[in-house]
C-alpha cells in the first residue's frame, strides 16, 4: 500500500499543475479560434451602436448622458455573453473523444473543468478591453478614480467567472452543443433586458419592476455605475441588493462559485458517454 | 513479473435493458498480446471501457497492472495507455502540442514531456507533421498520434480499441508495424478488432466474444484446430459427372461435389492426403489439383458467432463459454 499512499500535499500540487496544463491547452485553442473571440465581441459592439445611438437617441436620462449610463450595462452584457459561450464549448468538448482520453489519464478530476473556466476568464479580458475602448470612444468616462474603476472591472470579471460556472453546468447537462445554445440564451436575454442594464426600471409595470430591481445583473450594473460615477439618482429604497450593490455582487458570485463548481466537477467526472 | 497484467472475472454491464456484457472473464499474461475479437456490439468496447476505468462494471472484478479498476482507478490510470475508437487528439493543437499536453497530464514535467514528444514523433514517423494542426492530419496520421499519446508515460499495459477500423490498407499496415514494435519492447497489449487477420497477425491469444459472452479462446492455432478439421479437395480439369462420381466414392461417405471439385474431411491431414493421391493414381482419373485445406479463422469466427441456431461444424468447441 505504500505505493498508493500519495500524500494530500502532493495531490494538491499535481492538481494545481493539471489545472495549469488544462488552462494552457484551452488558451492555445482560444488563440487558434480568433473567430470565436471576435464573435463574442460582435453582439456587445452592435449593442453600443443599437442602444447608444438608435434607441439611445430617444432615451432621455435626467441630468446625465444615456451612453455613459449604458456602457456599464454593456460591460455586464459582455461578461454575460462570454459566460454563455462557454456552455456551448463545454457541450462540444463532451461530445468529442478527447474527454475519454482525459478521463483515462491520472489527472485531478477537477483539472479540465477548472482549466475551461479560467481560460474563459482570461480570454474574456481582451474582449472587455475592446469594449472599454468602445465606451471611451462614445464618450463614457470613469470619474471616480482608477482604483474604483479597477474594482468595478474586477467585479465584472468575478461575476462573469461565477456565471461561467453556471454556463459550464448547462454545457455538461445539455447533451449537445445545439441544446446548450438554446438553453443558455433564453435566461441570458431575460437577465439582460429585465434589469437596469439598458433602462431605468422605475418606469416598468410594478411586477416587472420588482424582478428588474432584484435581478443580480441590476446589482452588478449599479455597482459598476457607482464605481465609475455613471449613476442617475439614488438607488430605489427598500431594494437591499441595489443599496449595497458591491457587497451583493461579490457575495452572490462567491456563493455561485462555491455551490456550482463542485457540482460541475462531480458531474464531469461521472459523465458517461 | 509472472502475475497477469490483466485479469477480468465475470464482468457484467447493462445499459438500461440492454445487456452489453453478460459474463466476460479473461487473463492476459504480462508482455503478451491478447485480441478481443467480436462483431459490432459484441461487448468489446464495453470491456475495454471497464478495464480502463471509464465505466464501472455492474458485476465482476477486474485488475489491471495489479490494481482494482474500481477501487484503485487512480493507480490504474498511471499505468495504462488507451487508444480509443474515436480520435482523441485536439484538432486545434499541433501534433507536438497534443503529445506535450498529455505528457504534462501524466506528470512527466515540462522537460520530460518535450523529450518524450520528440522521441515519439520520431518513432511514429510524424516529425514532419509535428508543427501542423491535427485537423490537417490524415486518418492514419491521427491514429498514430493517438497511439503515440498513449505511450508517452511508458505504460505497462496498452489498450487499443479497434486500432485500425476505418483505415485504408496502407494506414493499417503502418499501425500493425507500430503495434508489433511495441510488443517487441515488452508492453502488454489488449486490442479489440473485428478483423480476424488482424487478430491472427498480432495476437498471442484470441478471446472471441459475442453478445456479451466469451464464446471461444486460445491461440490462433488452437482456435483453428479445435474448431475445424482440415479437409481435402480434389479438382478435376472439367466437370465430368462420371469422373466426379468415381472420385466422390473414393473419398468416402462425407464427400461433397461442388462444380468440378470434390471435397471431404481429412481427419489425419497429410496422411490422408498421401493415401488419396495414391488411390487417385490407381483410379487413373484426370486430376487438375489435389490439396489439403484448413478452415480460415473467418470460418471459425462465423461458426462460433453463428446466430442462426443451427449446429455449427463438428465438435464446435466452446471452451471458455460460461
Amino acid at each position: 500500500m505504500s505505493q498508493s499512499a500519495v500524500t494530500a500535499e502532493r495531490r494538491l500540487q499535481q492538481g494545481v499543475l493539471d489545472a495549469y496544463t488544462a488552462t494552457r491547452r484551452f488558451l492555445i485553442r482560444g488563440k487558434r479560434q480568433p473567430d470565436v473571440t471576435l464573435g463574442s465581441l460582435l453582439t456587445p459592439v452592435i449593442f453600443v451602436v443599437l442602444f447608444g445611438y438608435v434607441f439611445g437617441s430617444s432615451i432621455i436620462v435626467p441630468g446625465g448622458n444615456y451612453r455613459s449610463y449604458l456602457m456599464p450595462g454593456l460591460f455586464a452584457m459582455t461578461v454575460l455573453f462570454s459566460a454563455a459561450n462557454v456552455s456551448v464549448a463545454v457541450a462540444t468538448d463532451m461530445s468529442e473523444g478527447v474527454v475519454d482520453r482525459f478521463r483515462t489519464l491520472p489527472i485531478a478530476r477537477s483539472a479540465i473543468i477548472i482549466g475551461r473556466s479560467l481560460s474563459t476568464l482570461i480570454l474574456g479580458i481582451p474582449v472587455l478591453v475592446v469594449m472599454i475602448v468602445c465606451g471611451l470612444a462614445v464618450g463614457w468616462r470613469a470619474d471616480q478614480g482608477l482604483p474604483n474603476a479597477i474594482l468595478a472591472f474586477v467585479l465584472f470579471e468575478l461575476f462573469g467567472f461565477a456565471i461561467g460556472w453556471l454556463g459550464i453546468l448547462v454545457g455538461l447537462l445539455a447533451g449537445s452543443a445545439q441544446a446548450a445554445d438554446v438553453i443558455v440564451n433564453i435566461p441570458i436575454f431575460l437577465m439582460g433586458f429585465i434589469s437596469s442594464v439598458f433602462v431605468d426600471p422605475s418606469m416598468m409595470p410594478a411586477w416587472l419592476r420588482v424582478i428588474a430591481y432584484w435581478n443580480p445583473m441590476s446589482a452588478l450594473v449599479t455597482a459598476g455605475r457607482q464605481l465609475f460615477g455613471n449613476t442617475i439618482g439614488p438607488p430605489p429604497s427598500g431594494v437591499w441588493s441595489l443599496e449595497h450593490p458591491i457587497a451583493t455582487t461579490f457575495a452572490l458570485a462567491m456563493v455561485i462559485v462555491i455551490v456550482v463548481a463542485p457540482i460541475c466537477v462531480h458531474r464531469y467526472s461521472h459523465s458517461i458517454r | 513479473m509472472t502475475a497477469p497484467a490483466i485479469t477480468a472475472e465475470h464482468l457484467a454491464r447493462s445499459f438500461g435493458p440492454t445487456k452489453a456484457l453478460v459474463d466476460v472473464s479473461l487473463e492476459v499474461p504480462a508482455g503478451s498480446v491478447c485480441a478481443l475479437l467480436g462483431r459490432n456490439g459484441a461487448g468489446k468496447t464495453t470491456t475495454v471501457r471497464i478495464l480502463t476505468t471509464l465505466l464501472p462494471a455492474d458485476g465482476g472484478r477486474a485488475h489491471v497492472a495489479g490494481f482494482d479498476v474500481g477501487s484503485q482507478a487512480a493507480l490504474v490510470r498511471t499505468r495504462i495507455g488507451v487508444t480509443g475508437q474515436t480520435a482523441t487528439m485536439d484538432e486545434l493543437l499541433t501534433g507536438a502540442e497534443n503529445l506535450e499536453t498529455i505528457g504534462r497530464f501524466c506528470h512527466l514535467g515540462a522537460a520530460t514531456s518535450r523529450r518524450r514528444t520528440r522521441e515519439l514523433l520520431e518513432q511514429f514517423d510524424l516529425v514532419g507533421a509535428s508543427k501542423q494542426l491535427v485537423k490537417r492530419y490524415s486518418g492514419g496520421m491521427r491514429r498514430r498520434l493517438d497511439l503515440a499519446a498513449s505511450l508517452i508515460h511508458d505504460p505497462e499495459v496498452l489498450f487499443l480499441d479497434e486500432p485500425t477500423t476505418g483505415l485504408d490498407p496502407v494506414g493499417r499496415a503502418e499501425m500493425w508495424t507500430s503495434i508489433r514494435s511495441l510488443v517487441a519492447a515488452g508492453t502488454t497489449v489488449l486490442l479489440t478488432t473485428q478483423y480476424l487477420d488482424e487478430a491472427d497477425r498480432l495476437a498471442d491469444t484470441i478471446v472471441v466474444i459475442d453478445r456479451g459472452l466469451v464464446v471461444a479462446e486460445g491461440t490462433p492455432e488452437q482456435l483453428k484446430a479445435s474448431l475445424g478439421r482440415p479437409f481435402i479437395r480434389v479438382t478435376l480439369p472439367e466437370a465430368d459427372a462420371a469422373a466426379l462420381e468415381r472420385v466422390r466414392r473414393l473419398l468416402g461417405a462425407e464427400a461433397e461435389v461442388s462444380g468440378r471439385s470434390v471435397s471431404a474431411p481429412a481427419p489425419n491431414g497429410l496422411t490422408t492426403l498421401g493415401e488419396v493421391v495414391a488411390q487417385l493414381g490407381r483410379l487413373g482419373a484426370p486430376v487438375h489439383e489435389v490439396g489439403l485445406e484448413y478452415p480460415s479463422l473467418d470460418e471459425v469466427f462465423s461458426m462460433v458467432t453463428d446466430h442462426s441456431g443451427k449446429p455449427t461444424g463438428p465438435d464446435a468447441a466452446t471452451e471458455g463459454a460460461a
